[in-house]
């Protein structure tokens, strides 16, 4: 049976594979392992009873904005695998992590206008709601839903750890008062 | 040095923000002008050069960009109180250090600073990352501590605990060191205690790693323990910690309640019954705390079965026959129950299935049906029964298996083309079963519909990676390596798969011509390994900056996997030799190889380095078919051996198997660039001595060294040096016979070629009690090949008709051990006429190297002659017309009124088009299924052939050529 568990940095080799054969967006590995570096509790990969890694979802904190929130970045289940409740376990995991470790007052993602599957999933499963319609968010120029689904936030402020995960996308530069460009194009 | 408000490295901003802009833009022209007009102002600003620097790199003029960055380091450092120091500046300059791959000034710029500036935390900081971007842990740790002892925070002891913990665990540090970490640890929590909890789980991995579980456990369950925010986290490592202290009945405890948190996490029952049954008191025969315990663990999974109110649940109902199997392994169950058990459980599964379907408002019937036929399938071939099926009802299958899906086509005509089709698998598995078929039956037909199946599936769907994988082997089986290669393009492999897929392709295409897209595939996967080392420190850094340590341990200890993994090791060896190859006619390119090769050395030193080390196999090898389990193993190669020989049983042997030769490949690949100077080398000298005085001093320690690796390369052979020159002479002489063409071959043939160039020099090889025909080691090499390439070809059919062919063979045979031989003819060549001087005083070539002239010369007949041959036999094949071919092939799936053999599944296909209707279908599918050419799927298999013919027809020529060319100067 299929197990939901948080993901190591090993994982990246399987889930990439995973993510070629399930989407057509492949992204680059830097990407993966900027997400797993930066907020490992976030990630949660489902494994096979073999080892073989068959969804995982890769989420991120938000945390310049006012609201401190979570967003599902990708979520990936092979299609050998449906319909097993997977992708409902996968997104569980990682809302409750942001919840729980981070304090996020609540989670958005974005999806594909013409996908109705992973709509449903998402609104009738779990609980989202359209905030808004961001048009032609897809490199092939599809629109996206601009999801987000409330959470309970922090309930207690005793860890201040993630205040220093002030550095967006570009934190992989060596310091945040160069340029952007200068250092990773 | 205070960072003032609105300056940048000591210069008012304003005055460098266009700068920054236009770098940001790409404008380097623009921002070079501007940053030039700055430094005329500044002309001492090590920042104004930095910027310089960065924008030369970025230009790709990089020795400018390392002259102005050694500029501003001399500058920076040279102790002139007016020059302003920070870390922009530093960090900047850090950068374009980094690109340039020099890491160590970046270093040296930032401990200079740290000194002339002590307990500037900033400078500190950089200083840090600048050891993390070295891998030098020790330093590491040291300027950690320094940063802990003046700020105290609890962040900068983490980073010196994990430069600890890094030492031991991918350093050469001691595992006392875990002692010093615990301490420091310890000091700092009882004065100021633990905020962080990855900080926590530093601690506790710390005490694991010194298999102090009682101190873990007494922790977690204290005011730490809150830290761990996640609970049932909090339990699960509570329960592994109590399982390895060995204290099974509380660890049961743990786990039992985690399920009761989480009713379906299978690992955690798993974890739950292994607890139950591993207290020793179990271990001895008595039943009876057995029975015990599985009664307590099957009313606990009845509790839960109760309890999970939502239906969708599994683990509970799939714990129950995991007790049941355990039962029966322990002697204690009842078989027929467990069956029973099974059945109702797939009953409930498919309901469950069913229903969540039904929810969701999707056509439940046909596709459930499908997806139960599939199952079926799947299960019958994995567990090995269709092997043991009579050829009969093995086709019947593969029938079955694409009726169902032409017939089932209709359920995907509302989907997009890129999402997948509903019964997909089915060609994946009719396509294995086909090439079981060939191989038990031999007869092509079945060979051409397990590719025409999956062609006839791409067409409707192009991004099915099953049927393009399965492709890239039975195109590569069938010398159609050029269209396998397009196969294997079209998978669009990038990034971290480059280390796991290119396996597919890589083996066949380093024993191919096909040079060019060869050397392609070698720099690409060499770029993304290389690039990604040189990034990946950045990111570590970004895991200690994000407070992740447990993640920098384990990024670090990745990167290692990668740095030592068998095929990046590989690639790093054949890279240089496939230049080597490439360059074969032209001596002087050789030895520019060479040199770049610090002669050769480099590769040595790669295989010297990985030794003792164990290497990493990162290939996902779950996603190769049956048939070729491994890329040096092929089943249909041999013969059908029934069912006492399913792959599926041997494949973890064979695994091992070829991880063990991966080691011993590569060690023997390694020493060929090394074997071909010395002997380069040793040719020319054996003619120096020769037109030298007698007695000249010949460098003895070339021979020697060359004659120690001969010993190294035989031992690889596993033959003793002495014995492996017998066996040489045996197979030349016809005393020992030639095997069926087999990679060792290649490696024997080039062992006789270097024994010949080493022996030139040594002349220790005596031939008095050998067969007289054999009169020389000249003699010994042209007779190998000879006799080998002939013999290769005998038993080479036509390459259209016969797949798995010998084809590799004779190319390595041409392109390495006859390469290499006629390179240390043009070796002797050059120093017997050296350019320039082509005719030396007193006439021509010296008396006593008439001998080594006759022996040459014959050498070039015999090398011509063999390149001849395999000529006259790649025109023969390319000679015999397409539409010849077309028909051997495509009458081998034509039935006309044969009632047995191949070509059932081709009709089916073939009529497809027919009885879909374009309603049931859609446009889409009906306009794919048309679209197929079962004539055009054979055209292209010839037409690969043929390409591949071809390149290899080039490379002979040019041998040919080369080899003329020196005749001619005799």
């Amino acid at each position: 049976m299929v197990c939901i568990r948080k993901a190591t940095v090993d994982d990246l080799l399987a889930m990439q594979a995973c993510n070629l054969f399930c989407l057509p967006e492949n992204y680059q590995m830097k990407y993966y392992l900027y997400h797993i570096l930066s907020w490992p509790q976030l990630l949660y990969v489902a494994e096979d009873y073999n080892g073989k890694i068959v969804g995982y979802v890769l989420a991120k904190m938000e945390e310049e904005t006012t609201e401190c929130h979570g967003h599902i970045t990708s979520l990936a289940v092979l299609r050998t695998h449906r319909k097993l409740g997977l992708a409902t376990k996968l997104m569980t995991a990682a809302q409750n992590a942001m919840e729980q470790v981070y304090g996020a007052e609540y989670v958005s993602l974005h999806v594909r206008k013409s996908n109705r599957a992973a709509f449903n999933l998402y609104t009738e499963t779990l609980g989202y709601k359209i905030h808004d319609v961001e048009a032609k968010y897809y490199a092939d120029g599809e629109d996206a839903y601009d999801m987000r689904k409330q959470l309970k936030g922090r309930k207690h402020h005793h860890h201040h750890h993630h205040h220093h995960h002030h550095h967006g996308a570009d934190a992989v530069l060596p310091t945040r008062k160069q340029m952007k460009s200068l250092a990773i194009n | 040095m205070a960072s003032k408000f609105g300056f940048a490295g000591g210069i008012p901003e304003r005055r460098v923000r266009p700068i920054w802009d236009a770098v940001d833009s790409r404008q380097f022209k623009n921002a070079l002008k501007l940053s030039t007009a700055l430094l005329s102002k500044y002309p001492n600003s090590p920042y104004a050069l930095a910027l310089k620097a960065l924008i030369l790199e970025r230009m790709g003029k990089n020795e400018e960009a390392l002259s102005v960055c050694l500029n501003a380091k001399e500058i920076l450092c040279n102790n002139d109180s007016n020059v302003f120091v920070d870390d922009l500046t530093l960090s900047t300059l850090q950068i374009v250090f980094q690109r340039l791959d020099h890491l160590e000034m970046a270093t040296s710029c930032y401990e200079y600073a740290c000194t002339k500036y002590p307990n500037n935390l900033e400078l500190m900081m950089g200083l840090f990352s600048c050891y993390v971007r070295e891998y030098s842990f020790v330093k590491q740790q040291q300027i950690a501590i320094k940063m802990y002892k003046i700020a105290g925070e609890e962040r900068f002891l983490l980073w010196a605990v994990c430069s600890i913990q890094l030492q031991v665990c991918c350093g050469n540090g001691a595992e006392k060191l875990f002692q010093l970490a615990e301490g420091l640890l310890k000091k700092h929590i009882a004065s100021h205690g633990l905020h962080e909890p990855e900080a926590l789980s530093v601690y506790i991995s710390l005490l694991e790693q010194q298999c102090k579980y009682g101190d873990a456990l007494e922790i977690l369950s204290g005011k730490l323990g809150a830290l761990m925010m996640i609970e049932v986290d909090k339990l699960r490592l509570q329960g592994r910690l109590l399982a390895r202290a060995g204290d099974y009945v509380a660890a049961a405890d743990v786990f039992q309640k985690l399920l009761e948190l989480c009713p379906d996490d299978w690992e955690c029952f798993l974890q739950y019954l292994g607890c139950l049954l591993e207290d020793e008191s179990i271990l001895i025969k008595d039943t009876d705390p057995f029975d015990s315990r599985m009664s307590q663990a099957v009313d606990f999974v009845r509790k839960l079965m109760v309890e999970a109110n939502n239906n969708s649940v599994r683990c509970p109902y799939l714990a129950h026959l995991e007790i049941e199997r355990r039962k029966l392994l322990f002697g204690k169950g009842d078989a027929d129950k467990v069956v029973e058990d099974l059945m109702q459980y797939f009953i409930r599964v498919s309901f469950l299935k069913n229903l969540v379907k039904e929810c969701e408002g999707s056509v439940s019937g046909p596709t459930k049906e499908l997806g139960q036929s599939i199952t079926v399938f799947k299960i019958q071939n994995s567990i090995g029964e269709l092997f043991s099926l009579p050829v009969n009802d093995l086709e019947d299958i593969a029938v079955q298996m694409t009726e169902m899906f032409c017939k089932n086509l209709s359920l995907s005509k509302e989907l997009d083309a890129q999402e997948s089709m509903h019964g997909e698998e089915l060609l994946s598995l009719a396509c294995t079963v086909l090439v079981q078929l060939f191989w038990r039956t031999r007869d092509l037909g079945y060979l051409l519909e397990s590719i025409m199946v999956l062609e006839f599936g791409l067409a409707i769907r192009r991004y099915v990676w099953q049927y393009k994988i399965l492709l890239v082997h039975l195109y590569s089986y069938w010398s159609s390596l050029p269209l396998a290669y397009e196969r294997y393009k079209s998978l669009d492999v990038k990034n971290i798969l480059l280390e796991t897929v290119s396996a597919h392709i890589l083996p066949q295409m380093l024993a191919s011509p096909l040079w060019a897209d060869l050397s392609d595939l070698l720099r690409e996967y060499l770029k993304f390994m290389d690039d990604h080392f040189r990034e990946s420190a950045d990111l570590t850094f970004l895991a200690y900056r994000h407070r992740n340590y447990s993640k920098v341990i384990e990024f670090v200890q990745f990167k290692e996997r990668l740095q030592h993994s068998s095929q990046y090791l590989m690639v790093k060896i054949e890279a240089p030799i496939l230049q080597l190859k490439q360059n074969s006619n032209n001596i002087d390119e050789v030895e520019c190889i060479l040199e770049s090769l610090r002669c050769g050395t480099h590769s040595l030193e790669l295989s010297n380095e990985i030794r003792g080390k164990s290497l990493t196999f990162n290939e996902d090898l779950k996603l190769r078919p049956w048939w070729t389990p491994t890329f040096d193993k092929n089943y249909l190669l041999g013969p059908f051996e029934g069912v006492s020989s399913c792959p599926r049983e041997n494949t973890h042997n064979q695994i091992k198997q070829t991880e063990e030769n991966v080691l011993k490949t590569v060690e023997k690949r390694s020493l060929l660039p090394r074997m071909i100077y010395l002997s380069i080398y040793s040719a020319s000298e054996s003619v120096k001595e020769n037109l030298e005085a007698n007695g000249a001093v010949v460098d003895s320690k070339i021979s020697l060294e060359l004659k120690t690796l001969l010993e190294r390369y035989t031992k690889i052979l596993d033959f003793p040096f002495q014995d492996a020159v017998e066996l040489v002479f045996g197979f030349s002489s016809g005393q020992k016979p030639f095997e069926a063409p087999s990679p060792d071959m290649i490696d024997w043939m080039n062992f006789a070629v270097f024994l010949n160039a080493w022996n030139l020099n040594s002349h220790e090889v005596k031939f008095s009690d050998r067969d007289p025909s054999s009169t020389s080691t000249w003699n010994l090499v042209n007779t190998m090949l000879r006799k080998y390439v002939m013999e290769t070809i005998r038993c080479t059919g036509p390459v259209v008709s016969s797949p798995g062919s010998h084809l590799p063979f004779l190319v390595q045979l041409v392109t390495e051990p006859l390469a290499w031989h006629a390179v240390i003819i043009h070796s002797c060549m050059r120093s017997l006429h050296p350019s320039g001087k082509k005719k030396k005083k007193g006439g021509s070539v010296d008396q006593s190297n008439t001998q080594l002239l006759h022996e040459i010369q014959n050498s070039i007949q015999s090398l011509c002659d063999t390149t001849e041959m395999v000529m006259k036999w790649l025109r023969e094949q390319l000679d015999t017309p397409d539409d010849e071919k077309f028909e051997a092939i495509f009458s081998s799936i034509l039935r006309n009124g044969r009632n047995d053999g191949p070509g059932k599944v081709f009709k089916i296909l073939e009529s497809s088009s027919s009885l879909i209707k374009d309603v049931e279908v859609g446009p889409r599918i009906l306009e794919a299924v048309k679209s197929w050419s079962p004539a055009g799927d054979v055209r292209k298999i010839i037409a690969g052939q043929r390409s591949l013919l071809s390149e290899f027809l080039k490379i002979c020529e040019l041998k040919l050529k080369s080899l003329q060319a020196v005749r001619v100067q005799l």
